[in-house]
């Protein structure tokens, strides 16, 4: 006879695609994963209307990632004149922006740096008291090959953890912190003096905050984990040693495969994601290649 | 118990981008018969311009080739009869029953693998590669999808070349000669505890009761018979405790080469469609099946190449 096995390997993950089927009127849009993300062609988001943003925001609500093919004619203006229609253009303080364009961040990786921009997973700018909402990555340059971004869908991460767990973190906070990944890069001179992209911090300037372990959409209403390896310290009221053992667990159910969609870039296109319900990581596997990218932020209001 | 815990460290980008320069992957060979797009930069290659149904010896000669070079290869759009996918797994070795499922009707070469809508558990999940517990896992794995969801139901593969590669050399000095004791009991429960556990998958997976006890010793650090490289081969999953050892001293360390093996730069994603062929290496990568589909029906066949006693 036998028996039947229980799988005790792998943990009970699964879950129905999370976007809801809509039809598209200005453009095309074709999901990834059951997860999230979503491959969006058939706009010039140059010259777009009204109401093809208004769709654009809907379907960035509905994937929480999009990668916006065929945007080789976007200038900077034209970035951020884009960008300026989903809210407020933020300046991001830690790195020297393009010439002339104070919005705009240019991410160079060249073919012999050591440090790999966003390595790690996380949300961005999550140590601000307001970080931002949007970010937008506008691909001038990538390797025939490698250097996707991952990205994990939190509400997802927060809807599928233990609900003992839920219950006791529902109103707990969270001490994010720039000290954990800006210090790391910054202080490194081996790091500095081969990396095209030099990022500059000072303690002073490096804020703690404390948000809500697990944030509520101000869209959607829908809850989302909203810690992470990158930026998390510590539970408000705890210590770090004390919090270790709790937050390593959730960042590790964060990013289960499960709530994951992976964005391969072409040269042109544009990616969008929204930081409040979603981590992302950036992919350092094309040694010997330039990869050039050009970003903004879209400020957020402040979590709870 | 190897004192490897604390030097086992997130490779730096220096170190990762080291291990990537030096792979095949970055630079695929010059083929006269086939194809070969990489899809990352660290695993998996997409390959057209050929029919499995009829490849001929010379190209089939290439395909090995960029099977050791690639570790994952992607054929879209084949469609291959079963008849047809037993012959091509053929062109890489023996082919045997899976001895954990009913086979295919007319074909005991193939399983097929079902998700059903209602299914909680899927066929896969979890890092892991084919088979650890027998002593002589399989070499290969060929999946064909017949059937699958528009969005959702991806695999994703880790190359564990560069899983040993980026390790500490004092690492792998202390990993040196250990051996790992891959348990069917472990990752498939054990019978007492699996007893009227009811539903879990639609393919009703079975383990005969001469397996239910089933254990094999394999090195923690695997050499390919083909490429000579090193891979790490610890499936966690199944992988109970190091020889000599009880599993709660090997369980900190068997979780911590697990999530190195599974560190996203070594990684690929590979998307189905019906009628794409998957053939993969289990001596130097895992896979992880995602489950993200539920309320549809995904249905896959299955072939597995005999392979070697890993050394």
């Amino acid at each position: 006879m036998g028996y039947v096995p229980t799988f005790t390997y792998q943990a009970a993950v699964c879950h129905a695609p999370q976007f809801a089927p809509r039809s598209y009127r200005h453009f095309t849009v074709s999901p990834l994963t059951g997860a999230m993300g979503a491959d969006v062609e058939g706009i010039d988001l140059s010259s777009a209307s009204d109401a093809a943003i208004a769709e654009l925001e809907q379907a960035l609500t509905d994937h929480i990632a999009l990668m916006i093919r065929g945007q080789e004619n976007l200038t900077p203006p034209a970035q951020i004149a884009f960008a300026r229609r989903l809210g407020h253009v933020g300046i991001w303080p830690y790195a020297k922006a393009m010439e002339g364009y104070p919005e705009i961040t240019e991410l160079i990786q060249e073919p012999g740096d050591k440090y790999a921009f966003g390595g790690t997973w996380h949300s961005d700018s999550c140590s601000f008291e307001h970080p931002p909402k949007y970010t937008m990555l506008h691909c001038v340059a990538c390797p025939p090959v490698g250097g996707d971004t991952g990205f994990a869908n939190q509400y997802l991460a927060w809807e599928r953890l233990d609900p003992a767990l839920k219950a006791e973190l529902e109103h707990r906070r969270a001490i994010a912190s720039g000290r954990l990944g800006y210090m790391t890069a910054a202080s490194d001179a081996e790091v500095q003096s081969h990396t095209a992209t030099p990022v500059s911090f000072r303690p002073e300037e490096l804020l703690e905050v404390a948000h809500p372990v697990a944030r509520t959409h101000p869209v959607t209403g829908r809850k989302a984990l909203y810690v992470n390896s990158s930026y998390t310290l510590c539970l408000e009221g705890e210590s770090q040693k004390q919090s270790l053992p709790l937050l390593r667990r959730l960042w590790e159910h964060a990013i289960t495969p499960e709530f994951t969609c992976r964005l391969r870039w072409s040269r042109g296109a544009l990616a969008i994601w929204d930081n409040r319900c979603c981590l992302h990581y950036a992919h350092s596997d094309y040694p010997g290649y330039r990869r050039h990218m050009r970003r903004i932020v879209v400020e957020g209001e402040r979590p709870v | 118990m190897p004192d490897v815990l604390p030097q086992l460290r997130h490779p730096t980008a220096y170190e990762m981008q080291r291990a990537l320069l030096h792979a095949p992957q970055l630079s695929p060979r010059d083929y006269r018969h086939i194809t070969v797009a990489p899809v990352s930069g660290a695993i998996g290659a997409e390959v057209t311009g050929i029919a499995l149904g009829a490849i001929d010896d010379a190209a089939m000669g290439e395909v090995v080739t960029a099977l050791a070079d690639h570790l994952v290869l992607v054929f879209p759009g084949q469609t291959l009869a079963p008849a047809d996918q037993v012959a091509f797994a053929r062109r890489l070795g023996p082919v045997n029953p899976w001895p954990y499922a009913r086979p295919m009707a007319g074909y005991p070469e193939l399983t097929e693998l079902v998700s059903g809508p209602a299914d909680i558990h899927n066929f896969g999940g979890g890092w892991h590669t084919d088979s650890s517990t027998f002593p002589r896992p399989p070499a290969y794995t060929v999946l064909q999808c017949i059937e699958g969801p528009d969005a959702g139901g991806d695999t994703s593969f880790a190359n564990q070349y560069l899983a040993w590669d980026t390790l500490h050399e004092t690492v792998c000095r202390g990993l040196e000669g250990r051996r790992l004791i891959h348990a069917t009991a472990k990752g498939f429960g054990d019978h007492s505890r699996s007893t009227g556990s009811g539903h879990v998958t639609t393919t009703p997976v079975v383990v005969p009761p001469e397996h239910e006890g089933l254990e094999s010793r394999h090195p923690v650090g695997r050499t390919h018979p083909l490429t000579g490289r090193r891979a790490l081969y610890v499936n966690a999953g199944f992988a109970a405790r190091f020889e000599g050892h009880s599993v709660e001293e090997s369980q900190p360390l068997l979780d911590a080469l697990a999530a190195h093996g599974g560190i996203p730069e070594f990684t690929c994603r590979v998307r189905w469609r019906p009628g794409t062929l998957v053939v993969w290496d289990n001596r130097c990568c895992l896979h992880y099946a995602h489950n993200d589909y539920r309320g549809q029906r995904r249905v896959m066949r299955r072939a597995v190449v005999e392979g070697e006693v890993p050394v």
